[in-house]
Parts: structure tokens; C-alpha cells; sequence
């Protein structure tokens, strides 16, 4: 079983929007290659969240445990979202790049872009209905 | 850990994946069709060399030498090349492409060779292995639905060189990290990271060894979608001495360079990107109206380069370089067709035997004067060769004698039959003939152990005998080569052709 870290501290401060129709996303992440440090899940719906500049909807954080993880995040609006996934394979603090900003760490995106850069918004954008959905992460 | 922070970092640190844009894009396209090319070979049996492996393994094998093997020669030559080219119906349609295997040609010093291979077990390897299909975008062939990377080392195939480092063994390939492997089993151990920040940069399939038995290295950044040229430079204890990121003018390809006593000397060949989606070589167009950018470095300040230019010249491989009074003489051998450049052996790799074509190389010197900084190339007459090699102990003040592959003759395969070695200033060649229809490929100069006098000692070298399906190995005396093998053998199987090779000796 995943060992789900929701350090409820640092999340005080996010817009936990109530709705009416709180729906439930499943991220399943595949292809974790170590079994060491932190996977960490940020949330987003927003471009300026996707680009640093605003706070995540939430986020969670996970030891690995095999090469898959499941996380769930509760109490969502219904409306487009896009996750950025990260593993933090030495526990460091962040996703380690070599001389030339190439990542030598596992990371992911919602809807997996086949790009070689990071993904716009638009391009890991999904959308969650009011019944909730599932998704799945392949890290590379 | 900080909220904030936490996705600070988990946003701004992947904006570096910008850079990868250039190497590992893919765009569906149709490669090539594994059922023609097995119809070509049965029409043509020379494109045995550019045949996929089916296993992972081959060999070992041993077999008798044929001759006599010279006394000192112990040890082993092992080679790299690309070896797994199909999957899934698709073959890929770049040469450079097929995933690396290591060979070990043992001299076991007993009248016997031995000779297995391995796979190199990269990420790419391993995963597609599994997956049973290309999963992962090539250099030259467009992968349909190809997986997004982490980096260039997620594609790395590990296929073009080895080199032994103080006991340890490595596969090199120009796009990534140097993959090490057992020198016995040949089982793959993993990739080096010299040192942190480096992981996953281009080590290239390239290096030359110093007097000193350190090792100079080069990274090209282009290949990254980047600039930049990165200077290694490894201590003969295999640990990182010093690595520089030199600026570059302009995006240049190289693949190889050369070396004086006291300079390294990058050329580089500009190109451009075309607007198609594609692989890097597809995508890559050689830029012949623009200059090429030569940068000389010093050994002992590899962190800066004095740049010159020169006529475009497309150059895989180098010979050897000295200095000639305030100046630089180095040898390379030119590619006269720049799309036949971009794709060496094209046809054969999609299994039209007809109309193959080994392109046009002429060997080149380039001169330096390092007092005005001009630079100027030479002809030497010398056409038709490839994969030229040199005994480094030559004097560093003059020309070294090249030993490569070459034609001589008639011959059944649009390849080389032969080997000749050149002595370039006097004008003069010795050619050794393997036959019309053998395939003669890189020959390694071996010293002879105990000797101090340049040029003693042998040519280690494989062959294609597509007629009787097999592979094999020639020794020749490197001061004779006209009088042909001193000693060969014939393995019991064919393997497909490689690139480049080492031989460490024993004992």
C-alpha cells in the first residue's frame, strides 16, 4: 500500500473551494524506476499555477513503493486540471538537472505530451466531472 | 519540506527540457520494412553486414588460428557497432541507429581465439527488449508513437565505440553517457557519471588517449539542441580531471576530432534544422556555403578556445595532427556528398543491395597557422578510405603513417576490400587486398610490447565473408602491410558490422 503524506500543515493555506459536487481524482503513476526518495504531486487548474507563478489546487507527497503509486485527491470542483508529477529520487528537495538543465530524476505530466520540454498547460489539461475520473502518469 | 517550495521547484526545474527538443523529437513516418531487407540479402549476402541480432548473446566461439600468431600478441580486440535494428516490423532505417553490441576477439595466446558478444543492456535496450518494439525515439529513423524521454541517455544505444580505462571497459556512443562493461563478460554495469552535474552529457565515441594515459574527450551540445562544446578530460585512473563547457559560434556537427602534443583541435561542420518533423538526421541539413568553425584548445587551459575557419568540410573521423612550426597540420577524412553524409550506407540499410553507394571520402589535411590564425585545407590524392588509425607514438612534429580500410580492386560490395597504410608526405601506399568479396573494416594499430619505435607492431582487423556467412579477423605487420595477414581466423557465423575498436593486451 502507498504510504500517502499529506502534510496537512503546509496545505492550510490552499482554496479548498467547497462545492456541491466535491468530486474525487485518481492519479495512478506507472514507471517509477527508483525505490528511494519522494514522489511529489502538485494539482493545478490554472496557467499561472502551471507556471509557478499561483498556488496549487493541492498536492500531495509518497515514498515509492514498487514501480506504481496511486493518490487520490478529494473535494475537487468540477472543471480542467493538469498535474505535474516529480521524483525527488535522492531526497534533496528537487528534481536534480545536469550542467545543461536536463533532468537526471523521474518526472510526469497529466495526459503524458510527448515532448521533450515541458508540457503548456493546455497540452496536460483534463477534465474532471462532477462523478470524478482516473488518470495515469507514466514518469520518465 | 516548504508548500512553496516544493512547487517552485517542481515547475521551474523541468523548464530545462527545452534543450532536449532537438535530438529526441520523433514524428510518425515509415521506416523501413524488415521483409525487404531480408529479400535484399538473399540478393545481395554482403548486406549480412548491416543485419539485425535476434539474441542477446553470440558466441562464444572458439576457434583455431589460421598462421602464425606473432609472439606479444595477447589480448583482446574488442569492437562496437550497431547490432539490433529491427523490431516489430520496423527497421530502422539509419545506420547509426541499431542498438550497441560489444564484441571481444580474444587472442587466448594458445593458437586459439575466442570470440562472444553482449548487447549493451541500455535503458532503451532493456525496455524495448521487454516491450518487444522500438519504444524510444533514434538518431536517424522517425519511431512511430515514440515515448517521451527524461533525457538523451533514455535513447542512448551505446553502438559506435570501446575504450578501456585503467582495467575498465566502456561503450560509447556520441549523444550520451559513457555505458561501462564487464571486460570478460562483457555484461553491462551502467552508465558513468563523472561527476554529478554531468550525468547524462555527451561523452563522445571519440576519445584519444595522451602520452601521460589520460584521456581527452569531447561533448557537443548540438546534438542537444543546445551550443556548446564540453572538454573532458579523464586521468588515467578513470577519474574526472576537468570538464569545460566551451562556447561555440554556431551549431556544428562533429563526431570525432584530433590532437597534438599540446593542442585539441574540434572542427566544426555548421547545419541547420529543417522545418519537417523528423529524427536529428533527418531534420539536420549540412550548411557546405557556410564556414567551418575550428576551435584549438590548449591542454593546459581547456577552458577556452582560439576559433579559425575554413572551407565546410563534412568529417566523421580524424587522423592524426602535429605541429609544424608555429602551426597545425591534422588529417580527416571528407565526405564529398553531404546527404550521403547525413546517412552513410542508406541503401543498404533498407536492403537495396543495387544501389548502395559507400559515398566519395577524400583524405584531407588542414593547415593552421596559429600566428596570423588562418586556416587552409589541403588535398593529399588520397580518395576511398575511412576509419583511419595511427601509432600515437609517432614524433609530434611530424606526419603519422595512416593505416584505414580502402578499395583495391574489384569489388562485390559498395564497401572496403582492403587495407592500405599511407605514408601522406611521401606519397607512397602498401594495400593489402582481402579479396572481391570480402568486407574489411576498421584495422586497430596494436604496439608490439617491449617496442619504443613508432609503427612496430600490428593491424588487428574484422572482416564479412558474405559468401561463406562468417566473420573473421586479420593480423597484419603494420611495416608490411602489402604481404597480407600474418595470422586469421574464421568465426563459425556472421555479425553485422561495427564501428570502431580497442585492443587491450594481457599479461
Amino acid at each position: 500500500m502507498i504510504r500517502t503524506i499529506l502534510v496537512c500543515a503546509t496545505l492550510a493555506g490552499l482554496p479548498l473551494a467547497a462545492s456541491a459536487t466535491a468530486a474525487e481524482l485518481a492519479v495512478n503513476v506507472h514507471d517509477i524506476r527508483a525505490q528511494t526518495g519522494t514522489l511529489r504531486v502538485a494539482l493545478v487548474n490554472t496557467t499561472a499555477a502551471w507556471d509557478g507563478k499561483a498556488a496549487p489546487v493541492q498536492a500531495q507527497q509518497a515514498g515509492p513503493q514498487g514501480d506504481s503509486a496511486h493518490f487520490t485527491f478529494k473535494d475537487l470542483p468540477a472543471g480542467d486540471y493538469a498535474v505535474l508529477l516529480t521524483h525527488d529520487e535522492n531526497d534533496n528537495g528537487k528534481l536534480d538537472t545536469n550542467l545543461v538543465g536536463m533532468p537526471v530524476e523521474g518526472y510526469g505530466f497529466s495526459n503524458n505530451p510527448q515532448v521533450m520540454r515541458k508540457p503548456t498547460f493546455d497540452e496536460a489539461r483534463f477534465s474532471v466531472p462532477a462523478s470524478g475520473t482516473a488518470i495515469d502518469i507514466s514518469l520518465r | 519540506m516548504d508548500r512553496r517550495r516544493f512547487l517552485r521547484t517542481l515547475i521551474s526545474s523541468t523548464a530545462g527540457l527545452a534543450l532536449g527538443a532537438a535530438a529526441l523529437r520523433s514524428a510518425p513516418a515509415f521506416a523501413n520494412d524488415p521483409a525487404q531487407f531480408a529479400e535484399g540479402v538473399h540478393a545481395h549476402p554482403w548486406l549480412l553486414g548491416w543485419r539485425s541480432v535476434t539474441s542477446e548473446t553470440l558466441g562464444p566461439a572458439t576457434v583455431d588460428l589460421q598462421g602464425r600468431l606473432p609472439t606479444g600478441l595477447v589480448g583482446t580486440l574488442y569492437r562496437n557497432g550497431p547490432a539490433w535494428s529491427e523490431r516489430n516490423g520496423l527497421r530502422y532505417d539509419h545506420w547509426f541507429d541499431g542498438d550497441g553490441m560489444v564484441h571481444g576477439w580474444h587472442f587466448n595466446g594458445d593458437g586459439t581465439l575466442t570470440h562472444r558478444a553482449r548487447m549493451v543492456a541500455t535503458p532503451k535496450f532493456t525496455r524495448e527488449q521487454k516491450a518487444g518494439r522500438f519504444l524510444y525515439p533514434a538518431a536517424g529513423t522517425s519511431v512511430p508513437n515514440a515515448q517521451a524521454v527524461r533525457n538523451n541517455d533514455d535513447a542512448n544505444v551505446a553502438n559506435t565505440s570501446v575504450i578501456g580505462i585503467n582495467g575498465r571497459l566502456f561503450a560509447l556512443c556520441e549523444s550520451g553517457s559513457a555505458f561501462e562493461v564487464h571486460p570478460d563478460t562483457l555484461d553491462t554495469l551502467g552508465p558513468v557519471t563523472w561527476r554529478p552535474d554531468l550525468a547524462a552529457l555527451p561523452f563522445s565515441a571519440h576519445p584519444l588517449v595522451d602520452h601521460d594515459g589520460s584521456l581527452w574527450n569531447f561533448g557537443s551540445i548540438s546534438l542537444l539542441g543546445g551550443a556548446g562544446l564540453l572538454v573532458w578530460h579523464i586521468g588515467r585512473d578513470g577519474q574526472l580531471r576537468s570538464a569545460n563547457m566551451i562556447p561555440t559560434p554556431e551549431r556544428g556537427y562533429l563526431h570525432a576530432f584530433a590532437m597534438t602534443d599540446q593542442h585539441l583541435v574540434f572542427v566544426l561542420a555548421p547545419f541547420d534544422f529543417n522545418a519537417a518533423g523528423g529524427s536529428f538526421f533527418e531534420r539536420m541539413q549540412f550548411a557546405p556555403q557556410r564556414a567551418a568553425r575550428i576551435a584549438v584548445v590548449a591542454k593546459d587551459a581547456p577552458d577556452k578556445a582560439q576559433w579559425f575557419e575554413a572551407p565546410f568540410a563534412a568529417i566523421y573521423h580524424f587522423g592524426d595532427a602535429y605541429q609544424r612550426g608555429d602551426g597545425i597540420v591534422l588529417r580527416a577524412v571528407r565526405r564529398d556528398d553531404m546527404d550521403e553524409a547525413r546517412s552513410p550506407m542508406k541503401e543498404a540499410m533498407a536492403g537495396d543491395g543495387a544501389h548502395a553507394s559507400n559515398g566519395r571520402t577524400s583524405l584531407v589535411e588542414l593547415h593552421l597557422d596559429m600566428r596570423r590564425g588562418k586556416a587552409h585545407w589541403q588535398d593529399t590524392g588520397i580518395s576511398t578510405i575511412e576509419f583511419p588509425l595511427f601509432d600515437p607514438r609517432t614524433a609530434g612534429n611530424r606526419g603519422a603513417r595512416l593505416y584505414a580500410p580502402t578499395v583495391d580492386g574489384p569489388a562485390t560490395a559498395p564497401y572496403f576490400n582492403a587495407v592500405a597504410a599511407f605514408d601522406v608526405d611521401r606519397g607512397r601506399r602498401q594495400v593489402w587486398r582481402y579479396g572481391t568479396d570480402i568486407l574489411a573494416e576498421e584495422h586497430v594499430f596494436v604496439p608490439r610490447p617491449g617496442s619504443r619505435d613508432a609503427d612496430d607492431g600490428w593491424l588487428v582487423g574484422t572482416l564479412l565473408d558474405p559468401v561463406n556467412a562468417r566473420s573473421g579477423i586479420a593480423v597484419l605487420d603494420a611495416r608490411h602491410v602489402q604481404d597480407g595477414p600474418v595470422v586469421q581466423a574464421w568465426l563459425p557465423y556472421a555479425v553485422p558490422l561495427g564501428f570502431h575498436g580497442t585492443f587491450i593486451g594481457r599479461g
